[in-house]
């Protein structure tokens, strides 16, 4: 695992398995609070999702965090929690069809900005408008027989991949971004656990 | 006294569904959709699927009111879908069938999507036996519900952790290259393929995934697995077996699916399953879950696909059944909710 200094607005994570992506989706709830911005980017298969279920699960929020994309934005309440506060709720968007602003505007997540964390899937070059803050987090996993898979002989012969009982398989590696004056001076890599080289 | 007589509302994505059920019998179903339209970008937009319901609410309300020769005063009451959906399409509805319910001074039932696309059998093979099963699948759901009294007492045995069946057919579709909606084109290309030429995973059939997660769906990683086969294949230079993918592909998804529903039904001790939604059109899982159910003494119910698809029939069955079941209406000012419990039957 590489990391960044305390103060940098950039952090590495490699993440070897959904458990650790679901991880640094727990550890940002640590972080995140009310009125913040995720921008999530990263090919289908990348852990987007994932993530996005470690995040919700920590935040205490209700319903099943799944795939946002059939229903573009869906809004996951707080649960009370058991010192009977309500933390922030989850608004958790896939904007991979959203091709304007306007059609971004449309889904009014300004208005639940301030009382929840804002998460946009394919998000870059549209949702920074949204705020000044934002956390941007970039997701790449192994690209075709890369890492995680093992290359069997298929019945016509040819090479085919086997990605064993796992088929999340392989090392997903993070980038975590901070923009604007909300992450000025906040510790990202210690909070996020990311250790230095 | 004859049932009443319910008006159900339908607007959770883009088809503005329409209908009138008394009891179990209907009257009409008219349905306006917004599909032409969403093929275009690719999917839904749900700034475009609230535009289409407000443009055709009124008159899709007059062409079911017409063709069922009914007069809006003998409406008893109305029923609109609360959630989950599209937060924008939802609020149309529902502003919809307040407006109605204020103006008629009817009774308001905000009902379930999901236990919708269960509710609506009734209207084709009757009534439902004491418990019954339902696997309600398409583009936004795959569910696994116990329905014990479909207006009062339904539990969620389990859902998707991730993507809806018809979802992961639609990236499939776009990562195969073919046109939107995914869904259809897969499935036809499936047919011309050897659903057993790639072995892809079953999410969450594992052993250490059997306690946990016993009855719900991960179609993420197969999908995933998907991907990464098409690459490996097309970095090696060899050229993509189209149908065998897909075909391979919805095999996995059609096991699954029958597998765990099957296993649920024994667990149960449910003999009766109702398979809903748009994905029950899937021609892989219809096969198995025919072939699954002969084997395991299940009597398999699927509505004819007009009603699997989203259409006013399902709500207006569901308001019906909790009409009847006397369950207290729903107050003018609830709200939509696009995640809502699917143990929630009425708001």
């Amino acid at each position: 695992m590489s990391g960044s200094t305390p103060g940098l607005t950039t952090v590495e994570l490699d993440l070897p398995d959904a458990e650790s992506t679901r991880g640094l989706g727990r550890a940002l709830a640590g972080v995140l609070r009310a009125g913040d911005l995720v921008i999530l980017t990263g090919d289908l298969g990348a852990g987007k999702t994932t993530l996005t279920q470690g995040l919700g699960a920590a935040l205490g929020v209700r319903g099943q965090v799944a795939s946002p994309t059939f229903i573009v934005a869906r809004e996951h309440p707080p649960l009370p929690q058991p010192d009977g506060t309500l933390g922030p709720a989850l608004v958790h968007v896939d904007a991979y069809r959203l091709g304007s602003l306007a059609e971004l505007d449309a889904l009014d997540l300004d208005s639940t900005l301030d009382e929840a964390v804002t998460v946009v899937e394919w998000g870059r070059g549209l949702a920074e408008a949204l705020t000044d803050d934002r956390l941007e987090i970039d997701l790449v996993r192994p690209r075709g027989a890369g890492d995680g898979a093992r290359s069997v002989a298929g019945a016509d012969g040819v090479a085919v991949l086997d990605l064993g009982e796992d088929p999340e398989a392989g090392v997903r590696r993070a980038t975590v971004r901070a923009v604007g004056p909300r992450w000025a001076g906040v510790d990202l890599a210690g909070l996020l656990g990311a250790r230095p080289n | 006294m004859a049932d009443p007589l319910v008006l159900g509302i339908e607007t959770s994505c883009d088809e503005t569904g329409i209908a009138l059920v008394r009891g179990n019998e209907l009257l009409v179903d008219a349905v306006a959709s917004s599909m032409d339209e969403h093929a275009r970008y690719g999917g839904i937009i749900p700034e475009v699927a609230s535009r289409a319901h407000l443009e055709a609410m009124v008159p899709t309300i007059q062409r079911a009111l017409g063709e069922a020769d009914v007069d809006l005063s003998e409406v008893d009451a109305i029923a609109v879908t609360a959630g989950p959906g599209l937060v924008g399409p939802l609020t149309i509805g529902a502003s919809a069938a307040k407006a109605l319910s204020i103006g008629l001074n009817r009774p308001l039932y905000g009902v379930n999507h999901v236990i919708g696309h269960a509710a609506v059998d009734q209207l084709v093979e009757g009534p439902f036996p004491e418990r019954t099963m339902a696997l309600v699948v398409s583009g936004g759901h795959s569910s696994l519900l116990l329905v014990e009294d479909v207006a009062t007492r339904v539990t969620e045995l389990g859902s998707t952790l991730d993507d809806a069946a018809g979802e992961a057919f639609d990236k499939v579709g776009r990562l195969l290259g073919l046109p939107y909606p995914g869904g259809p084109h897969v499935d036809r290309l499936a047919r011309e393929g050897d659903p057993h030429a790639i072995r892809f995973p079953r999410g969450l059939t594992a052993r250490k995934d059997q306690e946990k997660h016993a009855y719900d769906f991960s179609f993420s990683g197969l999908k995933t697995a998907v991907a990464r086969w098409v690459e490996a294949r097309t970095d090696v230079g060899q050229e993509i077996p189209l149908a065998d993918v897909a075909a391979s592909f919805a095999e996995a998804v059609a096991d699954v699916l029958t597998a765990k529903t099957i296993a649920a039904c024994h667990r149960h001790d449910v003999d009766t399953l109702v398979v809903g939604g748009g994905f029950s059109a899937n021609s892989q899982l219809r096969e198995m879950a025919a072939k699954r159910c002969a084997e395991a003494g299940i009597n398999l119910r699927i509505p004819p696909i007009r009603y699997c698809t989203d259409n006013g029939a399902m709500i207006a069955a569901l308001g019906s059944a909790v009409v009847r079941a006397g369950v207290a209406p729903s107050a003018l000012d609830i709200p939509v909710d696009s995640s809502m419990p699917l143990t929630t039957v009425t708001v």
